[in-house]
This record gives structure tokens, sequence and C-alpha cells, in this order.
């Protein structure tokens, strides 16, 4: 990260993996699903350079080994069972990198979860390789990966997210992944920082439909203010806010039905999150909710005063150089 | 380069200019009012067309030696709910920039705030701010906001807030509107306003107000204070216009800690027989009835004492700076009863005058809260000052009858020599303006005093050096004058100019360099190597050296060397 160490903040205390069960979609259909974030040496880009919004480096155990991964995904199993139609796993960096789950250890876990209908896997695209193709696709019935490739364009990824892959190493990886019939999910951030409002909507925009062509489902993750970030000072020095909600709906009106997009407002409603006025972010928060799992844009109904201001903040914002409008 | 803004008038660091738009010519401050005049400035940026445009994104690191006509402060909206950081801002970009830069705070400005902008050396604004608070539910007025349910009935009688009869009921978005525009206009009324009190030298009095429609204000206003030198350094010397002292934040101001900062280390050290009176209501003090009593009453020994008046909040005034600004020219309010700030500040003037002068003995022929400074004066030096009021009665015959009295046998005893009082004034003045030991060397031989109060004028072998001018109470040398000071102060309070001779006014331009002490209004010397010259000037000297545009000097005389 140019010129920003991470800070020494302290990370998250006790071991063990987090995990919690949910309703998801698979195809068209709304299933139980399981996810687990297991506790792993942490993402090797965060422990080099990292995104200028990922605070979670400071979830990671550096002393994490093999063993410990095992024990922490045998524990949660233990505890949830294996009947979900849809298992999610997390590291919080990639799942497929060797160092953080050696091979042996990530094949253990695929053949546990051999009957489940359908397993995601988080990953760098770096690590989409064919040899782990080959395998995942032995094991599993259905495997998807999942690729936080946040913007379709390159200038935004390196320079605002400093993320350190192309939209070309993401296609590569895609198109390998589908050739082992994998599936691709692509995670898609909005509003990264130094952007203004509308550009955050645009990118948005374009990146959903960039994305639609090489990805199976799209995940909108609305950007947060995370402790100990390069955001986290930006928006301490009022230099960034979180998107808009009224962003993330306009984003996925103008996107339905390009591709399954999902959208899951972590933190919404607060300062540190993606926020309207106060008035409505609940209803909103609510609709995007539900149109993740229906897919309907008839869903958002929901009008606010605020809206003005919005619009106001779209069409102006990027005459203030570099602060957002309003807070 | 053909510089697109000129600087027309000036008031500290706030400026009257003109600014050429590309298409039309208006009169900063300014508000860009539409969002084709937005992107009019965006566009320019970085282009090197004809208006120069240039955007300071980081105001930590601004890049030295900026040459551009308008100036972008990016951002600057972060700094609308932090003072601290807006005046450390304001005052850095402003001191990294030429004059003839406008500076530029997008989405900054509101009615209430928009005065202490320009205050700090803001030159153009927009109507970007006003307008996002309508659309968060705010009517702004220059003494604070409003929230749409607190307004029932219109506040003001502008067009968009006359439209209506009654606000309650209306649909919100018809609020936006209405609030819209008035935002709009409340914000362009306040600069006309800001604009013609620039002109008139009172832009302090109108920010001292407008600064209580919020805490975070004042406090910008006290935080900006603090910088003494930024201001000092845009402060003109002399005013027109009355100082209307009203406020705590009145004690702050440049121009009065600049004249008692002077009045200790410019002045030539006295001794002897010091009164102390109080100030007076009519200005200069000499004019008002109660010193016109007292000094009626003492004139037999005015020639062999030294007279001081004391003010809340000038500090000590000796009476030969009687007519200079501040002295001359301010107000304060009168209740009889003073602050605790008042008392204190001015008592540690009075500390600094003792100190800084010689006195024998110290008389106080005072009464009331000037009684109170001096008894803390005397506490805390360990002096002795002899109080000659009677019942605290100042003027009653009883107090005058003593205050004779006690005079006479001081001077019996001490036997001062005897002074020209009017050369005093001449003296003092010059010190005052120049600095120290100006007038010895002006004034070596005994220069013969004439004219009438106020206007002394000093000459010399028939040849005049100096003259005391109304209406600023400001001394002027003559050539005489001038060529006797360059002997021993070449450089000092000079303005260098090309090759011409010059006449009426001096522009920036032709000035090649010019002592930063000078400020707007000095009398200053303009030479080069043919011409020697008088004049005052019009802006600071830092500011001719670097300026392209604008009036530097006008010319008063001018001779061939």
């Amino acid at each position: 990260m140019r010129d920003f160490k991470y800070k020494n903040t302290r990370g998250r205390k006790g071991q063990g993996a987090i995990s919690w069960t949910g309703v998801d979609l698979l195809d068209t259909e709304q299933v139980r699903s399981l996810t687990i974030i297991l506790r792993t040496k942490g993402c090797y880009w965060a422990r080099s350079d990292g995104c200028t919004m990922c605070g979670y480096i400071y979830d990671a155990d550096l002393n994490s080994s093999g063993a410990e991964v095992k024990n922490q995904f045998d524990t949660v199993l233990n505890c949830y069972g294996k009947n979900f139609d849809v298992v999610k796993l997390f590291t919080s960096g990639s799942f497929l990198d060797t160092n953080e789950v050696p091979a042996d250890v990530r094949n253990y876990i695929l053949n546990k979860l051999s009957s489940v209908p359908k397993v995601i896997m988080e990953t760098r695209p770096e690590f989409v390789t064919g040899e782990a193709c080959e395998e995942i696709s032995k094991i599993l019935n259905r495997a998807e990966v999942a690729i936080g490739l946040e913007t379709s364009n390159d200038l935004i990824r390196n320079n605002c997210i400093n993320k350190g892959f192309t939209f070309n190493d993401f296609v590569n990886a895609s198109k390998l992944a589908s050739s082992y019939n994998l599936t691709v999910k692509a995670y898609l951030l909005l509003k990264p920082p130094m952007l203004t409002e509308k550009q955050a909507l645009d990118d948005a925009n374009t990146s959903i439909k960039e994305a639609a062509r090489y990805a199976d489902t799209v995940s909108l993750n609305l950007c947060n203010v995370q402790k100990g970030t390069y955001v986290e000072e930006l928006w301490k020095r009022r230099l960034y806010r979180p998107p808009w909600l009224w962003t993330a709906v306009e984003a996925l009106k103008q996107t339905a039905g390009m591709t399954t997009v999902i959208c899951d407002p972590v933190a919404g409603g607060t300062a540190r999150g993606p926020h309207n006025c106060g008035k409505c972010d609940d209803e909103l928060i609510r609709e995007i909710r539900e149109y993740s799992l229906t897919q309907n844009k008839a869903v958002f109904k929901t009008n606010c005063e605020d809206r003005t201001a919005w619009e106001f903040v779209l069409e102006f914002e990027h005459f203030a150089y570099g602060a957002p409008l309003i807070n | 380069m053909k510089r697109q803004f000129e600087v027309i008038k000036r008031d500290g660091a706030a400026r009257v200019g003109r600014l050429n738009l590309l298409d039309k010519t208006v009169t900063t401050p300014y508000m860009l009012q539409t969002k084709e005049e937005l992107e009019l400035i965006r566009e320019q940026i970085g282009e090197n067309g004809v208006l120069k445009v240039e955007l300071i994104d980081d105001v930590e690191k601004i890049p030295q030696g900026i040459e551009a006509d308008v100036v972008i402060l990016g951002g600057a909206v972060l700094f609308e709910k932090d003072p601290r950081g807006l005046s450390k801002a304001l005052t850095t970009t402003r001191e990294a920039l030429n004059a003839d830069s406008a500076l530029y705070t997008p989405a900054l400005a509101t009615p209430e705030n928009v005065s202490l902008l320009v205050y700090a050396g803001v030159d153009v604004i927009d109507f970007m701010l006003a307008e996002v608070k309508a659309t968060e539910g705010f009517f702004l007025y220059e003494d604070g906001e409003e929230r749409f349910q607190d307004v029932l009935l219109p506040q003001c009688t502008c067009n968009a807030c006359q439209q209506i009869g009654e606000l309650k009921g209306l649909p919100f978005e018809r609020r936006v509107e209405i609030a819209s525009q008035h935002n709009k206009n409340a914000l362009q009324a306040e600069l006309y306003k800001i604009r013609a009190r620039i002109s008139r030298g009172t832009l302090r009095e109108l920010v001292e107000g407008r600064c209580r429609a919020s805490t975070t204000l004042t406090a910008f206003l006290r935080l900006l204070d603090e910088n003494y030198d930024f201001f000092e350094k845009r402060t003109p010397i002399v005013r027109t216009s009355t100082m209307l002292a009203c406020t705590q934040e009145s004690m702050n101001r440049t121009e009065i800690i600049r004249f008692s900062e002077r009045v200790i280390t410019r002045l030539k050290q006295r001794h002897g027989i010091l009164l102390l009176l109080p100030c007076s209501a009519k200005k200069p003090y000499s004019s008002s009835m109660s010193h016109k009593i007292i000094l009626s009453s003492i004139w037999k020994f005015r020639r062999s004492i030294n007279e001081a008046i004391i003010s809340s909040p000038l500090g000590v005034i000796p009476r030969s700076l009687e007519c200079v600004y501040p002295p001359s020219n301010y107000d304060v309010p009168v209740t009889g009863t003073w602050s605790c700030d008042e008392t204190k500040t001015v008592s540690t003037r009075l500390l600094e005058y003792l100190k800084a002068n010689s006195f024998d003995v110290i008389l106080a022929h005072v009464s009331g809260p000037y009684k109170d400074v001096c008894n803390m004066a005397a506490s805390l030096q360990e002096t002795d000052i002899v109080y000659t009021t009677i019942n605290e009665d100042l003027l009653s015959p009883a107090s005058l009858k003593n205050l004779k009295e006690v005079l006479q046998g001081l001077i019996k005893e001490h036997r001062p020599p005897k002074r020209d009082l009017r050369f005093d004034y001449i003296r003092d003045t010059i010190d005052y303006q120049y600095g120290t030991g100006v007038s010895d060397y002006i004034f070596l031989d005994r220069p013969k005093i004439g004219g009438i109060y106020p206007t002394y004028h000093a000459s010399s072998n028939g040849v005049r050096i100096a003259t005391i001018i109304k209406p600023y109470g400001t001394a002027t040398l003559t050539i005489p004058g001038a060529t006797r000071y360059l002997k021993s102060f070449e450089g000092h309070y000079c303005v260098y100019i090309d090759d011409f001779v010059p006449k009426g006014t001096v522009f920036a331009v032709g000035v090649l360099s010019a002592d930063p002490i000078i400020r707007p209004y000095d009398e200053v010397v303009v030479l080069n190597d043919k011409v020697i010259s008088v004049g005052r000037a019009l802006m600071s000297g830092w500011e001719m050296q670097s300026s392209t545009k604008g009036g530097a000097v006008v010319i008063r005389h001018a001779e061939e060397r």
C-alpha cells in the first residue's frame, strides 16, 4: 500500500472459525446456506501490500497451521452438520492459497462436503490453477470460485483499491474454472475510495455488465469503513463517505436482468457503512436483501425526501474536488 | 502572461477584485452561480489557457510558486465543521499563493460563514453548499440556519420567500425549491454587503457580529486571530472608518496589538513626570470636553510633563500619538464597568509602557476602571502611582486644584526640561511609522515647528522636512526630508522602481523591489537611479514585489536626484 502501513490494531481474539447459517439463492430457489470463515495466516496480498478497504488481515492468525485450519473446519461441521444446500468457504484471503490452506487440508475439507449441492470458495484469481480446478472438479458436484474482482476498471482497481491483479487475470481465471465446469462468482465493490458518488454508480453499472460476461453470479459489496485501513484514514479526514443506499438500489435496478446480482449491505445504516438520511435506511436495506433473493426490481418501492439530496450529490459532487458533499 | 484577476481594494486579508471569466468580467468576492460556471472553472484546470486555474488537492502539500488566476482549495467542504483545520488551511494556502491569485473554496460558503471566509482571504465561492442545505431541509440566513419545520412563515423579503404566504403544509420538494433559491439569494446579499465593507474598511466589525451565528463560527474567528503575522502583514496602517471595538474578540485585532507593540518598541524613551489620564468618548482625546477641562487647568505645566491616555482596548496611548489610527478614530461601548479581560490586558499594557520608559514619578488623574488598571499595574510592578483625583470626581474644582498643586510641586522638585509639544507629535509619529530613532536622524538640527493642531510641520533652515496630514494623521516626508532619511535608512520603507519618472500612481508591474515591512497606506520613499519621490502605499511591500497588477504607490512629490 503506497506509503500506508497497516496500523497495528489488535486482531480478533480467540481461536476458531466464524460461521453462520442463512438463506441463499441456488439457481432460482431460496435455500439454506452455511458460511464458514476459516482463520488462516491471512491474505498474502494484505501481508505484503494490501487493498485500501480491507481490514480482514487483522482477523488472521500468523501462526496458523494446516492442522489448526482442519480442526476449525471439523468443529464447525460438528456444530452445524452438513445438511445445507450451499456451503461458502472463506479465509479472508484465498481458500485456494496452499500457504493458507495446505492442499491436503483443502482436499480433506472438500471431501467432507462432497455431498453438498454447491460449494463456493473465495479466492484471488492467481490461485485458480489447473491442478486446483482438477482436484475440485473430481471431488465436488458443483463448485464455484468466488473472486474479488471489485471493478472491471483496471485503473480504479489499481489506484483506488490497490488490488494487485488485472481484469484479464480475472477473465483467465474465469475461463480456466469454466473449462473444468466450475462456476464463477464475481465480488464487486460499490464505491471504492477516491471516487465521487456518480463515478461509483457508473463504475458499478459497467462492472456488473462486464463481469456478467464471465461470471455466473455477481455479488455487489457496498464499501464500508474497516478499522486500520487506508479507507478509514480517508474517512476520518472527511475524504471518504460510504455509498448512499440509493446508489446501490439504482445500480441494482439499472442492471436488473443482466445477471444474478446479490447484495448484502454490511454495516448498513451506520456512519461506517452504506447509509442514507437515517429515516429510510432500514426499509431500503430490507428491499436490497429481498432483491438479492427474488431478483425482482419491483421490490424497490420506498421513496424518501433525501432522494433530492442524493440526486444533487450525483450531479455536483465532482465539483467539490475530493471531499463528499454530504456525509 | 496576461493575468485575469486583479485586486482593486483591500481590507486586511480580504479583497475586492476583478476576475475575467472568459466571456465576462465579475467582481470578487464572487459566487459561481450555475453549473456552467462550475464547469468553466473545472475545464481550465491545468490547461494553460487564457484563464489559468490550478487545483490544490492536498492542503498539506501545497506546491510553491503557483502562478494562476484562480486556485481551487480542493475538498474545502471537508472543513465545514472543523474551524481549526479551516483556519490553518486558509492561512497556509493564502500565504503560499501570490496576491494576484483568486482563492476559490468549493462547496463551503453559507450566508453565515462567507464573511469570515472572505476575511481570511477567499475570493471565489459557489452555491453548492447553500443548495445542499436546502435539499437537507434548511433555510440559511446570515444569522444561522433554520429547519423547514421551524419556518412556518417567510423570514425574508427575497423573491423566493415572498412567493409563498405560508410555508406550513407545503410539500417537501416545494420547500426545497424555495429554500434553494432563498439560500442563494441570502448568500449573494452577503457578498454585496461584504464588498461594500471592504471598500469602507469595516469588514472586521461585520465579522465580529456574524460569527455569533454558531459556536463553530465564533471558534473560527478566534482561531484565525491566533495568526497574528498572517493578518498583520496585510493590515493597513490607517483607515478613515471608525474602529468599533464592541466585542471580546475586538481585543485580538491586529491593529490594536500592532499599535501597542509600536508604542513600546518604536518610540523614543521618555523621562521625568508621567500623567495618566482616562480616555474620552470624543477623539482625538484633546478635543473632548473632559480633556479640555483638565488640560486648560494644567496648561502651564504641560511642556514639562509626559501625558498618556489609558483606554480599552488600545492600552496606553502617548498624547503625541492621539491623532494616528486607531486612537484617532475608534469607539467602544461605555458602561462604566470593564471586564476582567479588559482590565488585565490594559494593565499589562500599562506595565509594558512603564518598563519601556524611565519615569521618575507617575501621576494618575483617574477614577473607576482606569484606577483599577493603575492599581493592578502598580501592585505588579511595585511602583507607586500618585492619584490626584479627589472623591473619584475627575473634573471637580477640588480635583483639578489638587492636580495642579501636585504638578507644581513635582516640577519644582525635579525641574524637567521644557519641550515643544508640537515637536512631540511630529517626532513620535515619524518614529511610530518608520521605526526607532528615525526622527533623531531626520531632525539632527533643531527643526522649527509650525502649523495648527494637529497638522504640525517641521522645517530646517526654511526647508520643510515633514508634515502631519489629514485625514490619516500620518507624517509625510518632503523630498528634502526623504533625502535626509535615505542617508541612514536606505531600503527601509523604500520602493525601488524601474527606469521611469513616477507620476500619479506607480503600478506593481513597475516595482522592482519593495521593503516587505511596508503596509497599505504607509508613507514610503520611491526611488530609482534618477528620481526620488514620496508617496502613500496602496498595498504591502511584499505584495508589490510579487504582484503584476494593481496600483502600488500614489506619488505625492517627485524630484530628480
